[in-house]
């Protein structure tokens, strides 16, 4: 806490976070959304084999030990909520995801907000997104600017001076956020920015849609390092991060980059038609991955088929093997409406709007 | 040349990257959405001295060039060459200016620096956080001016200009961040 009482100036942008967050809440209190709370611990979790988790016990009243998790998102209780009946709703909240650090973008300990939407589809979030953002925009435009002008005082304040509504600059990068925002799906941005044909790298007809070998080709054609273990997924996100992240909310304009290959599919329904592809879409601004939003998967067997693969892969990647949230599957199963929901880290949000570099420059207690 | 995985990172260390060795300058660790862990570098080219930007998988092997860190005296600058001598054998080097980039503004002759060797050619040098310079030449600070951060631009023995507080005289030696060529104290008197 020295560094406050050695630069007043660095509350400034702890200020703008707490309008941020009130902005936020008085945006979906407009929509007439519900504000729910959910549990940060819980004593099971949707396997995701990509995540590593906070594992506590429980201790009863007669020490007997339980296994406890912390949350690694609230979707979960959210989406039990919904097939309850709740309807549209939001929370902001804190989520724990162990082992992210070393990161300017990740703290093990993050601020997270999801809201959703019923009888929607993603394309409705990403109306959702743009207008939000915008709101935030338009209620705290003065301190927002006023903040950058401050913080590039010396260097660039005329360059500032002469940005017109709407824009913003991150790192060095001007942004507009006027609507529409660009949207690229997955297979279009392969082609344009790495050249790569999506039937390229999968199979249309065969049991095996994502083989390894396949892109591993493609990939070593590339220069890239690949062996046996790497699976699909990892070659090709390895590509995505290296060739085409780089172009996402990066010219000029925020992007949605949508419809992503199965593999990455999280918890987003499969395309009708399309089976290589789950909607889901990412919001980036400035390079900076805000927001992921999927078309709920509403369909129970297919949820438990993803449930047992996640558990395979777990195994393999030797991550902690948690307890499964099967309360969630039977939401599914008694009925989840088609609705569309996105996550959106707030901690990141903030450190747009206030052009910081790093997640920890806009945490007042920071791990590390 | 020997193996080392993405775990082995470290700042400064050099590894071989499309047949070249490169500085590893910062490295850090990313996680897509639904994705597995990925590490994020910027990598110095040796010979382009370009800095790129590469993502490795989690645990991804590569070769680390195996260098040599010398203590050895900066001497005189040629045309294209910086030349250091090693003070135990009184061998020489010759490293291309180009190696150390903005550096060479800053390079005092007669001073130690940590010289990375590989194969017998010079690669680069650790480049300090901060330098000591003498001012040479000020113009005398205009009295009355009170103004918080006002800054004249003064001129250092290696002949580097660098904005400085009104303050700062002829013959004050002066710490200067050599990355950035900011100011960011006065030495002594």
């Amino acid at each position: 806490m020295y560094k406050f009482k050695k630069n007043p100036d660095l509350w400034q942008r702890f200020f703008l976070r707490e309008q941020i967050i009130r902005t936020i809440r008085n945006f979906f209190y407009k929509e007439k959304f519900h504000e729910v709370e959910t549990p940060i611990l819980l004593p099971a979790l949707i396997p995701e084999s990509y995540l590593d988790v906070f594992e506590t016990f429980l201790k009863d009243r007669h020490g007997n030990k339980k296994r406890m998790f912390l949350a690694t998102s609230p979707e979960a209780s959210i989406k039990k909520l919904i097939a309850a009946g709740l309807g549209n709703c939001f929370e902001i909240t804190k989520s724990f995801r162990n082992g992210e650090t070393g990161s300017i973008a990740h703290n093990p300990e993050f601020t997270i907000l999801e809201w959703y939407r019923i009888k929607a589809s993603y394309k409705d979030i990403m109306s959702d997104c743009e207008n939000l953002i915008l709101f935030l925009y338009k209620n705290l435009k003065s301190q927002i600017s006023a903040f950058q002008i401050n913080k590039l005082n010396h260097k660039s304040l005329s360059s500032v001076l002469k940005m017109t509504d709407f824009e913003i600059v991150y790192q060095k990068q001007k942004i507009n956020l006027a609507p529409p925002w660009e949207k690229l799906s997955v297979v279009d941005a392969l082609k344009k920015y790495a050249d790569i044909d999506f039937d390229d790298i999968t199979e249309k007809k065969k049991s095996d849609l994502f083989p390894a070998e396949k892109l591993a080709k493609v990939a070593e054609r590339k220069g890239y390092n690949v062996n046996k273990n790497n699976s699909w997924e990892e070659i090709f996100n390895q590509i995505f991060l290296n060739e085409i992240e780089p172009h996402l909310g990066t010219h000029g304009k925020p992007t949605f980059i949508y419809d992503y290959p199965k593999p990455m599919a999280g918890l987003a329904k499969i395309k009708e038609n399309e089976p290589r592809l789950a909607e889901r879409f990412e919001l980036y601004i400035a390079g900076l991955e805000l927001g992921d939003c999927y078309n709920e998967l509403t369909d129970y067997n297919e949820q438990k088929a993803r449930f047992q693969n996640e558990f395979i892969l777990i195994k393999k990647k030797k991550k902690t093997k948690v307890i499964a949230d099967n309360n969630f599957l039977q939401a599914l199963k008694t009925g989840l409406p088609p609705c569309s929901g996105i996550a959106l880290g707030v901690d990141r949000l903030v450190m747009l709007f206030t052009d910081s570099y790093s997640i920890k420059d806009v945490l007042l207690f920071p791990l590390d | 040349m020997s193996k080392i995985t993405t775990s082995d990172f470290q700042k400064g260390i050099f590894i071989e990257f499309r047949g070249e060795p490169h500085q590893i300058v910062e490295f850090q660790f990313v996680n897509p959405g639904k994705g597995s862990a990925f590490v994020r570098t910027k990598l110095k080219g040796i010979k382009s001295d370009k800095v790129i930007e590469f993502t490795y998988k989690s645990g991804e092997t590569v070769e680390e060039v195996p260098v040599n860190v010398k203590e050895m005296q900066f001497l005189y600058k040629t045309d294209n060459n910086l030349v250091f001598m090693d003070n135990i054998n009184y061998e020489q080097i010759n490293m291309p200016i180009k190696l150390i980039g903005n550096f060479s503004k800053f390079i005092k002759e007669g001073e130690i620096y940590q010289v990375f060797i590989h194969n017998g050619e010079a690669l680069g040098l650790r480049i300090p956080k901060k330098v000591k310079l003498v001012v040479n030449e000020a113009e005398e600070g205009v009295r009355g001016n009170t103004v918080t951060g006002a800054k004249k631009t003064v001129i250092l023995e290696t002949g580097v200009s660098v904005s400085v507080p009104l303050f700062i005289k002829k013959g004050d030696i002066i710490a200067v961040d050599p990355e950035t060529g900011e100011y960011q104290e006065r030495i002594s008197q």
